[in-house]
């Protein structure tokens, strides 16, 4: 599903080069459910930001569904990002002049889907993440495990074959970050890969698998072996 | 694909300050629509063509100092040295048109008549000023040398013969042969049969009601207020200026003598129109250039605002292309609501400027290529800071703005 081979990811600046991510190597499975954890300035959003095509990697190789992501350019990675990867932000970062119905709506419109596919996709997700009444609403409405819900049901509308959830509770209080938490792992079950970057080891540990970058490299991989147990 | 509704949305939701942008589009599409109307007919007016040889013409004035001095003879000697002169194509001794200043009256095509009479520029002159002031003769004759009379400003001249423009000829016969025919001083029983007709001539004064009506008159005028118009040739102009005040000065040097391009004269007389026409030119751009700084200020203040929204866009598969097409198509959206009103406030102004100020109407043609000059001078300006929309990173949506 994902497979990256020494990948580097480099900043430069007039005097300083700072390596983000060095020799960086990691497989992630059809269907795995994997925590990424990490000090802050270990690279894990940068590890987020070339998993997801939102930015390019200096070096190595970053094999996405089997395919070389290094030679793409602009339109193929947006492309790729909107048909086989799903974001789900810490900040939720719905769009606040939409309603929830339009907000679903924008990576549909991208994909290039007529409208009555899109309403159909909408609605199915809107039920999924239990929001349908509220399709007219706009964000500012909602709660933050509302918000959180709704930006989960964008980012399954298009059916992508991979999640990316950048500390998806973090902004959230217990009682949501559990809903929100149990929803992900309802989406890994239809069959969706997750890959989630964490800061909350109790939510790591709900992982599959969980993966500690430390100084822009893989550090550490721990797998639990009955994941729901520890959920429980 | 289009994003219209939600776009619709967005913009509903700044209702605002979209609002102001796209009435300030509007007021400014009444004021340069109207403003083009009036810029289009005056310059018009001012390049519509003379009928005469402006650019080679050169006339000179003659003021004699002494009290009892013969101006007929010295007419008649000035000319014959002018037109010895190998620079020169023509000369003739008249008034100068396009100047603003000259003599006319009411001519009729029926004897006796008062009322109804057409006002016609008046203009004395001898056998060749059709030469010397470059005009056309498309019918008859011009006159014989045998036929030019004499006359002074206190004894009465009449004439038998008269060449008329053509914009005259249509006026009085219209769709007969004017040549053969009579025309009539207002109120008088002269016949003077018409025996050329003259392309065109404005006349003395092209910006009024009367410009194109004229008649030539074959006499030669004891009169001060009459000059020497001398057809130059082709690129000798500006030299023979010099000359003729070098050569009128040699053969009598007791007078004033002014010598000027028919060209100057031409440029002084439409003075006010070119202040005008320059003034609403400026006018116009001036706030074309105001609106499109305002479209550039809220696209830029928008992008700034939305960055990381278009990091969100960026990271849910929209493409460079794709926000860069977003905030050019919010922009036309706001130009086309403010163009629709603007529209209709260019017809309210424009009623008012005919109604009060007896300007012209607002050709439908004339709106609608202003709109679409603010449409793309709109999405112009929008276009930069959409673009640097464009290049913003998806990778924004996961950093700290």
């Amino acid at each position: 599903m994902l497979k990256m081979h020494k990948v580097r990811k480099s900043f430069r600046t007039d005097t300083i080069e700072t390596h983000a991510l060095r020799d960086f190597n990691l497989e992630v499975k059809e269907g795995e459910f994997i925590a990424v954890t990490g000090p802050s300035g270990s690279g894990k959003t940068t590890f987020l930001n070339i998993a997801g095509l939102l930015e390019a990697h200096s070096g190595g190789q970053y094999l996405l569904d089997g395919d070389d992501v290094s030679g793409l350019n602009d339109r193929q990675r947006s492309r790729l990002r909107n048909e086989k990867i799903g974001f789900i932000f810490q900040g939720f970062n719905l769009i606040p002049d939409l309603n929830l119905f339009d907000n679903i709506d924008v990576p549909l419109r991208y994909r290039g889907f007529k409208a009555s596919e899109r309403r159909r996709r909408i609605d199915k997700v809107l039920q999924q993440v239990g929001l349908a009444a509220r399709a007219k609403y706009l964000p500012s409405q909602l709660s933050g495990g509302q918000q959180q819900r709704i930006a989960i049901a964008r980012a399954l509308a298009g059916e992508p074959r991979f999640l990316l959830a950048d500390e998806p509770t973090g902004n959230l209080d217990s009682l949501m970050a559990r809903q929100v938490m149990e929803l992900l792992e309802l989406v890994n079950d239809w069959g969706t890969t997750i890959v989630m970057v964490t800061h909350d080891p109790d939510l790591a540990r709900r992982a599959e698998r969980n993966i500690q970058i430390v100084d822009g490299q893989v550090a550490d991989l721990e797998y639990h072996a009955n994941p729901a147990a520890l959920s429980a | 694909m289009l994003e219209l509704r939600p776009i619709l949305s967005a913009l509903w939701r700044h209702k605002v300050s979209a609002l102001l942008i796209a009435l300030q589009l509007g007021l400014t599409l009444a004021v340069i629509s109207n403003a083009a109307v009036i810029v289009q007919e005056r310059i018009q007016q001012v390049t519509r063509p003379t009928g005469v040889a402006v650019a080679d013409i050169v006339t000179a004035h003659i003021a004699p100092v002494a009290k009892d001095y013969d101006l007929l003879q010295a007419f008649r000697l000035d000319l014959a040295m002018i037109r010895a002169l190998p620079e020169v194509v023509a000369a003739t001794v008249s008034r100068a048109p396009l100047t603003g200043s000259g003599s006319s009256s009411g001519v009729q095509a029926e004897p006796n008549r008062e009322v109804g009479a057409t006002p016609a520029a008046i203009f004395m002159v001898d056998e060749h000023f059709i030469d010397a002031l470059g005009m056309q003769l498309v019918a008859g004759r011009t006159f014989a040398a045998e036929e030019i009379g004499e006359a002074s400003e206190t004894t009465s001249w009449r004439s038998n013969t008269v060449i008329i423009t053509q914009q005259l000829a249509d006026k009085f016969f219209a769709n007969t042969q004017a040549l053969g025919k009579a025309i009539y001083f207002s109120g008088e029983d002269n016949p003077m049969e018409v025996v050329g007709i003259v392309a065109r001539n404005l006349g003395p004064w092209p910006n009024s009601t009367r410009a194109g009506n004229a008649i030539f008159l074959p006499i030669l005028m004891d009169t001060q207020k009459h000059d020497f118009i001398v057809r130059a040739a082709p690129g000798q102009r500006d030299g023979l200026v010099k000359l003729l005040e070098e050569k009128l000065a040699e053969r009598d040097s007791e007078r004033v003598i002014t010598v000027k391009t028919l060209e100057e004269q031409k440029n002084r007389y439409y003075a006010g129109d070119n202040t005008l026409i320059t003034m609403l030119s400026g006018v116009v751009g001036l706030l074309t250039f105001i609106v499109a700084l305002g479209i550039i200020g809220l696209t830029v203040f928008w992008v700034a605002q939305r960055q990381k929204q278009i990091g969100v866009r960026r990271a849910l598969g929209a493409n460079r292309s794709t926000i860069c097409r977003y905030f050019l198509l919010e922009n036309l959206m706001i130009a086309t609501t403010g163009i629709s009103f603007g529209v209709a406030a260019a017809q309210i102004f424009n009623h008012f400027l005919v109604s009060a100020f007896n300007q012209p109407p607002l050709p439908p043609a004339t709106v609608a290529s202003c709109a679409l000059a603010l449409v793309l001078i709109s999405l112009v300006a929008a276009l930069i800071p959409s673009l640097r929309a464009a290049n913003i990173s998806p990778a924004t949506v996961t950093r700290s703005l």
